[in-house]
């Protein structure tokens, strides 16, 4: 992670045609494939944001105009920067319950089973909860517990 | 047949991963989801602070939100 050396982006928006976000996006990136003279790193539409694309890019944005002629359905570049943090709350991040599934193997690192081992029934993703079952127990009693409360001991579980 | 011929694209539970097939190309996972919502392309996720916010190395398109 420390070895990309920092860049500075900025976030741009773009008006498109109605109903025609996700193409733009697609769009976009073709138009990049021929253009090495303009930098994005990445591109959005969020559903709440009805006819606009998020552009992330180290560039100014007399170089998003340019891109903007280019790509079909794209009307105009919003002026001026947007914040990091106005866009923020459309970023859901990748759920902690990542790389576990059901029949793993897992450790309960909080709460009151602390230290036991248990198997995992259900995987909640939404939630980011997983339901288990503890490993030694003589009657299997299902637990629900947040994903980033269990570490992962086994993934085979025969 | 008509309403099908127009492919719904497919999520990966798993890694947000938009999937062309029945598995995902990056993590493997056969757990995909029709019910996503918000599309996202990552091009550069060294360099991209919305790539680092939701946890994303590698380039390609993704789920803003999957259920
Ligand atoms: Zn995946």
């Amino acid at each position: 992670m420390t070895d990309a050396e920092e860049i500075k982006t900025t976030i741009y928006a773009m008006k498109t045609t109605a109903k025609q976000e996700r193409t733009v996006v697609d769009n976009i990136v073709k138009a990049l494939e021929d253009h090495d003279e303009i930098r994005v790193v990445a591109v959005m539409a969020p559903d709440e944001l009805k006819g606009y694309v998020l552009i992330e890019s180290p560039d100014s944005i007399a170089r998003i105009e340019q891109l903007r002629e280019m790509v079909p359905n794209a009307r105009a570049v919003v002026k001026g920067e947007m914040a990091f943090s106005e866009i923020e709350h459309f970023l859901v991040p990748k759920p902690v319950v990542t790389g576990i599934d059901e029949g793993t193997i897992v450790e309960l690192i909080a709460g009151p089973f602390k230290g036991e081992k248990a198997v995992v029934k259900r995987v909640d993703t939404s939630k980011e909860e997983i339901t288990v079952e503890l490993y030694e127990s003589m009657v299997p009693i299902p637990i629900t517990v947040r994903g980033d409360n269990v570490r992962v001991i086994d993934k085979t579980h025969e | 047949m008509a309403s099908k011929t127009k492919k719904v694209l497919r999520v990966c539970r798993n890694c947000h991963h938009v999937v062309d097939g029945e598995a995902c190309v990056t993590c493997g996972s056969s757990n995909l989801s029709e019910d996503w919502a918000g599309y996202l392309y990552i091009v550069d996720p060294k360099h991209s602070k919305i790539a680092e916010k939701m946890n994303i190395d590698m380039p390609g398109r993704y789920a803003l939100k999957v259920r």
